[in-house]
């Protein structure tokens, strides 16, 4: 499974996340508000993934494995931040 | 200039203006959300009318701004100062447009050189990426269907691929409704990117994704640039390329410093991507460097001036003076209050008929201020009539606007009938008051379509008579003192006296006796009697038999008059006389029984004074003949209920009134002047009188009933 609940409460992404994985994500979070998004052995995440990070906007951890990712993605997360 | 491009002009200038001065105040109060609502509604429907008119570089500038600070509104809620000054930008922009369509009547060419503000979300994203300017050549939005995660696309991933990527953007297309209400697999991106690749091959990559996308290519930087540079600049970096181009090639060093020189005038204008370039070439390898600095500088100075000088960026208090001087201005009144204008100056015409009444008075009485009081009743008098004629012409339009349907309604009718017609039209600007011009519509497009259905020969028939194979409907209009003239004529067959009186003796219109009594016009005048079409077929156009009746009543209800003249094998001519202004009316004043009325003038043939024993009995009725013309007389003051009156004179007055080709002679007791009066029309109790069109006040505070002659014979 590419979203799992973590220990302490962390919402965990690895692999490669299919479109499928977002509504497991989104429920996660809706149920763990506030609670942090561990991407770092995310290798690859389908747009609605990352959508569901950018309406929810949780704490993002480390850099993803994937170079696109971590590239391009990360940042562009970052900066909506701001 | 047409009539859609003039109100083109008026909608836009307000709609600009409107736009402006939102902006302005949104600068000061940037977390106004209603001002901004404002500013993008009155941009989205300044970019509809130029749609309409067909203005797409107006409808592009306007959309690119429009679509900066929806994007502010959507991401921030606060847009930035730069996209207010874009818009602003803008607005001027469209404002010179304006002016210019405003001076030569048509959309300006150079517009499309111009664009000053079309990729102002490429702007604005290469400003969030300084480090990217350098190298940036062709900016992308994306944004992807809502519905394109079903279909297999992965929009993220597409763009993340995109070739040389340089800046990677997402943002909602709409605003996130909360998260327990989030479609996780509902697309609501927008995604925005910056690449070195060229414009193909991006536009090569995006081809066959979802949703909408586009590709600006960042050279327009330069363009855009070059709008503002001053003549000093243009003149420092042209005397750089000189060098440049100068034979020996320059040494290095030199190249570099022309660089740098260029680099900083353009710095200086605000140029700040097209310095960095400069600057990166300052940096170069002398093998690359001369030819770089080269295509630089004559890209930066390759249009001339004079074409871009008309593109200003910066809203300039100057430029907007300069721009309200000789450009005709168009004030909106809404028509309420024009009417309310008129209606006071009726009133005012009537107090100065109550002052001329005091003056006579006066002078009856041989008053001292008697003289006095004529003279300046003399003067006011003159003066309401200047506010008469001042206040009426605000009601007044072109004929232009009602004769401009045609040309296309007319091709309509000639492709179904397979007739080749063409229209002529003349006398356009012939102006008429407001409630004529638009109410003449119905009553034309009737005459017109007869014209082509029944006057216009087949094509077959025109060649065996030796007319031209197209027909021709020629609409005409010209002012004839205080009327209208708008004529009608065809160049087809005329109209078939035979065959009128043929189906008027079938429909039992008429007996034999009286048709065989008409005369030419008086046949043809039957075609405005109700019921009467001599069409073979009853087509979809014309034939239901209601047609001419229907002109004639539109017509006179307005206080006009229509004919027909006819030529067997020539063609028809329909003349329709209108009033100028249907808000004042001339009448004849009569007494009858001792009352005053008013008889429309148009409506009255003459007033003649003769013999009692003139009229003479026909069944209960009676009737004079006058000029070998036998005409039915009525009592006015016995018809208005007066039954017992007797005859004190052996003389008596008619008045002959005209109406729908039938003549009638009203018996009155006296004829007195003519009056200018504004007639207002029945309310309250008297509303629905029949025989009354309406009523005035005369100078001694006496109600004058008009009369409706046309209802009376009824």
């Amino acid at each position: 499974m590419s979203v799992s609940l973590g220990a302490d409460r962390q919402i965990l992404l690895e692999g490669s996340c299919g479109s499928e994985d977002a509504e497991s994500l989104l429920q996660l979070l809706l149920s763990m508000p506030g609670a942090v998004v561990d991407w770092q052995r995310c290798s690859m995440a389908h747009a609605a993934v990352l959508q569901v990070l950018l309406a929810a906007g949780p704490p993002l951890r480390g850099t993803p494995r994937g170079e696109e990712l971590a590239r391009w993605v990360g940042p562009a997360l970052a900066r909506l931040d701001q | 200039m047409n009539e859609l491009l003039q109100q083109f002009l008026i909608e836009s200038r307000e709609l600009a203006e409107h736009a402006t001065d939102d902006l302005l105040a949104l600068e000061h109060a940037p977390r106004d959300a209603e001002l901004l609502d404002s500013v993008l509604r009155a941009m989205h429907t300044l970019k509809g009318s130029a749609g309409i008119v067909e203005f797409f570089e107006m409808e592009q500038a306007v959309h690119a701004a429009e679509d900066a600070l929806g994007a502010a509104r959507r991401n921030l809620g606060v847009p930035e100062r730069a996209v207010i000054a874009q818009g602003l930008a803008c607005l001027d922009q469209v404002m010179e447009w304006l002016d210019a369509i405003a001076r030569t009547g048509e959309l300006p060419r150079a517009a499309a050189a111009a664009r000053p503000v079309q990729h102002d979300w490429s702007a604005a994203l290469l400003e969030r990426h300084p480090d990217a300017l350098p190298l940036a050549t062709t900016a992308i939005r994306y944004i992807p269907d809502a519905d394109c995660f079903f279909q297999g696309e992965d929009p993220i991933a597409h763009i993340t691929a995109l070739p040389q990527l340089l800046a990677f953007e997402m943002q909602p297309a709409q605003p996130w409704p909360p998260l327990a209400a989030l479609d996780p697999f509902r697309c609501n991106l927008v995604l925005l990117a910056l690449t070195s690749a060229s414009l193909e091959s991006i536009a090569d990559h995006m081809r066959g994704v979802s949703g909408k996308h586009d590709i600006a290519a960042l050279s327009s930087q330069g363009q855009r640039l070059d709008q503002s540079l001053t003549a000093a600049a243009r003149h420092v970096l042209a005397s750089q390329l000189a060098l440049v181009d100068g034979s020996p090639p320059p040494p290095f060093g030199h190249l570099a410093s022309a660089a740098i020189t260029a680099s900083n005038v353009l710095r200086f204008c605000g140029g700040d991507a097209e310095a960095d370039r400069l600057a990166g070439i300052a940096a170069m390898d002398r093998a690359d460097m001369h030819a770089a600095l080269r295509a630089a500088l004559s890209g930066l100075l390759a249009d001339p001036p004079e074409e871009k000088s008309a593109a200003g960026r910066a809203p300039q208090p100057a430029v907007r003076s300069s721009r309200t001087e000789g450009t005709p201005r168009t004030l909106r009144v809404p028509a309420e209050r024009v009417d309310a204008l008129v209606r006071l100056t009726g009133e005012l015409t009537v107090a100065r008929n109550a002052l001329s009444h005091l003056a006579r008075l006066a002078a009856l009485q041989g008053n001292s201020l008697a003289p006095l009081l004529k003279a300046r009743d003399a003067a006011f008098g003159q003066l309401t009539s200047q506010l008469q004629r001042a206040v009426l012409t605000l009601r007044v339009m072109p004929l232009r606007a009602v004769f401009q349907r045609f040309p296309r309604l007319l091709r309509e009718i000639s492709e179904e009938l397979g007739k080749a017609i063409q229209l002529k039209t003349i006398g356009e600007d012939t102006e008429a008051d407001k409630a004529v011009a638009e109410a003449l519509f119905e009553p034309l497009l009737h005459v017109v379509r007869n014209a082509a259905d029944h006057g216009v020969e087949d094509p077959a028939l025109r060649a065996r008579q030796g007319k031209p194979p197209t027909a021709t409907i020629e609409i005409r209009a010209a002012r004839q003192g205080d009327q209208v003239l708008v004529e009608v004529a065809d160049d087809g067959r005329g109209m078939d006296v035979d065959r009128i009186r043929q189906t008027a003796r079938d429909r039992g219109l008429a007996t034999e006796d009286v048709l065989g009594s008409m005369t030419e016009e008086e046949i043809i005048e039957l075609a405005f009697a109700p019921g009467f079409s001599t069409a073979g077929a009853v087509t979809h156009l014309s034939g239901r038999g209601m047609g001419m009746d229907v002109v004639r009543t539109v017509v006179e209800r307005l206080g006009g008059r229509v004919s027909i003249q006819s030529q067997a094998g020539k063609g028809t001519t329909v003349r329709f006389m209108l009033p100028f202004s249907v808000m004042m009316t001339t009448v004849m004043s009569v007494q009858a029984g001792g009352q005053m009325f008013g008889v429309p003038l148009d409506s009255v043939v003459e007033a003649i004074r003769l013999p009692r024993s003139a009229l003479s009995a026909v069944g209960a009725a009676r009737a004079v003949v006058i000029r070998d013309q036998t005409i039915p007389v009525v009592d006015l003051s016995q018809m208005l209920g007066d039954h017992d009156r007797v005859p004190d004179s052996t003389e008596t007055t008619l008045v002959i009134t005209s109406f729908a080709g039938q003549r009638c002679g009203l018996e009155v007791d006296k004829v007195g002047e003519h009056l200018d009066i504004i007639l207002k029309p029945l309310d309250g109790l008297l509303a629905g009188t029949p025989g009354i069109s309406g009523t005035t006040l005369l100078g001694d505070g006496r109600v004058l009933l008009v009369l409706d002659v046309g209802e009376m014979l009824q």
